[in-house]
């Protein structure tokens, strides 16, 4: 398992499906801020005054997890920041599906169409994303430090 | 210590793309929600007497406006807070409560005879849409609309919404359902 779990070629797939899936999950969101300021509105989470920074800034913050996860720069700190996205994320729709708020998740597009069906498929979706963030944060080599490694030259 | 600096990295770029391409997209939108504009509770200014016709009757004459009824830039009447005193006294002279809240909050409960008009569902319609739930409503009527209270903004966004189709009248009762019910006045489940 362990094997698996570090074989370099699982770790490709992975920051592959991984860094499509962020890229993809911001596409409609970097274009239409105003949109996602909407959705984020939905899950009554954040105050209203800081709803439209969050709607600016996350979506380019995928983007660029998910270019860093594909071309595998920086594997620790990027797979380490997507993990950190996701678990926001999930507290954001589990709260939302505990308080049974019926909203749309505004995941990966910005409908408004809406049922707790689609939050519950996000939430299961979002753990399976969480495991692949975490292998990777888990079985990627730490970057190595210019003074400790003279061998790097 | 070497991922921290690049964590910070990331985000730094991150938070700079954000800015320059909000700046630059046409759909760009502003770094706060202006929610600051809303006025405070005017309770005492408002002279209820004024307050003549049944939000339910779109045949009656134009009623005097309630609130202000100064125009903002944007060509609209904006609503007004109200605090609980001033909810009860309209809910007494039957202003239309609305209940911004989903389906299956107002269920559980609402202010007695109270509408549903879900925040979600009604800001994703188009204006001619808007226009046609809210036609059955008198547009000088009073117009009360209220979530749950404490932190929840959804009454707000909704009352904006109504305000700009032309309704007058629109308030905000910001203390919510919560309020409401704890004061003891008239509630229903259904």
């Amino acid at each position: 398992m362990k094997e698996l779990l570090e074989n370099k070629y699982f770790h490709l797939a992975l920051r592959i499906i991984l860094g499509i899936l962020f890229i993809y999950a911001s596409f409609a969101k970097l274009f239409h801020p105003g949109d996602f300021a909407k959705a984020i509105l939905r899950y009554e989470m954040l105050p209203v005054s800081l709803v439209n920074l969050q709607a600016i800034i996350m979506p380019w913050i995928e983007f660029f997890v998910g270019i860093l996860l594909i071309f595998g720069i920086f594997r620790k700190s990027t797979s380490l920041l997507a993990t950190a996205s996701i678990v926001i994320f999930l507290i954001a729709l589990i709260s939302a599906y505990a308080r049974g708020l019926d909203i749309s998740c505004g995941c990966f597009s910005l409908e408004e169409s809406s049922s707790k069906g689609d939050i519950l498929f996000r939430i299961i979706q979002d753990f399976f994303m969480l495991a692949g963030t975490v292998i990777l944060y888990l079985f990627s080599e730490k970057p190595k430090d210019k003074q400790t490694s003279p061998e790097q030259v | 210590m070497k991922i921290a600096k690049q964590i910070i990295g990331i985000l730094v770029i991150s938070v700079a793309a954000a800015f320059i391409a909000n700046g630059i997209n046409p759909k760009g939108i502003p770094l706060f929600m202006e929610k600051n504009i809303y006025k405070q509770d005017t309770t005492s200014k408002n002279n209820i007497g004024e307050f003549i016709n049944d939000p339910f009757d779109t045949t009656s004459k134009p009623n005097q406006l309630f609130f202000s009824g100064k125009k903002n830039k944007q060509g609209f009447i904006e609503p007004e807070n109200i605090s609980l005193g001033l909810a009860k006294q309209l809910f007494d002279r039957r202003a239309l409560f609305i209940d911004a809240r989903t389906k299956e909050e107002y269920d559980t409960l609402h202010v007695k005879g109270a509408i549903n008009l879900p925040y979600h569902d009604f800001y994703g319609k188009s204006i001619p849409e808007k226009t046609e739930v809210m036609k059955k409503y008198g547009k000088s009527g009073i117009i009360v609309v209220y979530c749950n209270g404490g932190t929840c903004d959804i009454s707000i966004d909704l009352a904006y919404e109504i305000a700009k189709l032309g309704y007058n009248n629109v308030s905000i009762y910001k203390g919510g359902i919560k309020e409401w019910e704890s004061a003891g006045n008239p509630v229903e489940r259904r």
